[in-house]
């Protein structure tokens, strides 16, 4: 049994029908409108940088 | 002496799941103290939440699901039916549902008066286990309905609602040389898969392109099943066939 940790491949997004398809990584399957899939990457690209520079949880 | 014969009504009630542990005289009591049958428009809502519930139904034909809208309107499937399942047999000891109960398709059903289920409990401990047994299966199906969501994207949710809906579907005699009748639309797949309607029919058309299944009005193909399985995780063993 393997404990769940953050993912370290990258989901797989497509545009379909006017909307962005966002899937995996896990269970992750959720589809957005151009602007929100626009705000949450850009959020996504501001947490990142963040969580790039903090420690990571001691085990 | 087993007399199956295809008049009963319980005819599908627990095939290819233990209904040979039935015993024929189990069958006769459970056919004869039905309080009636009788037939239900698609998209009609048998049980309502919290509605105080005195009899359990047998999904005789069609397809009938259970739901649960969030504040928004939305609805998540949380089960589907197909013939031979009892769709609210868990209502006996819990008298109000914490869900909704309604068909998908024309359906016939027949049901039970709580008073009756009373009086074989109380006289027919195998059968009353047989019955429990059928509430188990339904237990065993929920947390795999929670692995599904939980761990698969869309792709493998699809591949696996799929996958147990053929398997279930063959345990009742309902599936021909990999075809099935499905009488759900794309928004039934979506509600039960968490998904949205575009991006069920995103996946439904990459699975088609891929030569893995179809699904076109009202009828699935599965042309793959190993690897439709493998997308899906699925093992069967969770439906107990063949017990």
């Amino acid at each position: 049994m393997a404990r769940l940790e953050p993912e370290t491949v990258a989901g797989k997004v497509i545009a379909d029908s006017g909307v962005v398809l966002l899937d995996g990584p896990g269970g992750v399957a959720v589809a957005m409108t151009a602007d929100a899939a626009r705000e949450t990457g850009r959020r996504l690209i501001e947490a990142a940088d963040l969580a790039e520079h903090q420690p990571p949880e001691p085990a | 002496m087993r007399a199956d014969t295809t008049e009963r009504i319980t005819d599908k009630f627990l095939r290819g799941r233990g209904r040979q542990r039935l015993s024929d005289d189990e069958l006769a009591l459970l056919d004869r103290t039905v309080d009636r049958v009788r037939e239900l428009p698609a998209r009609h809502t048998l049980v309502r939440t919290g509605d105080r519930v005195k009899t359990s139904t047998l999904l005789l034909e069609g397809f009938m699901c259970r739901y649960i809208d969030d504040h928004a309107g939305y609805r998540q499937l949380v089960a589907i039916h197909v013939p031979g399942d009892f769709v609210d047999l868990h209502a006996f000891p819990m008298e109000r549902l914490d869900h909704d109960v309604a068909t998908l398709s024309p359906a016939r059903i027949a049901s039970w008066t709580h008073d009756a289920l009373e009086g074989i409990v109380e006289t027919r401990p195998h059968l009353t286990r047989m019955l429990w047994f059928s509430t188990l299966l339904d237990a065993s199906i929920h947390r795999e309905w929670i692995f599904r969501m939980g761990r698969l994207d869309a792709e493998g949710r699809i591949a696996h609602f799929i996958c147990e809906l053929k398997t279930r579907l063959d345990m009742v005699g309902l599936v021909d040389d990999d075809r099935f009748l499905l009488p759900l639309k794309q928004a039934d797949v979506a509600e039960a898969c968490g998904l949205t309607g575009v991006h069920v029919n995103r996946v439904l058309r990459s699975l088609r392109e891929r030569d893995l299944m179809t699904f076109r009005t009202g009828q699935v193909t599965i042309m793959d099943w190993k690897q439709l399985s493998a997308l899906g995780q699925f093992d069967p063993g969770y439906l107990r066939g063949g017990l």
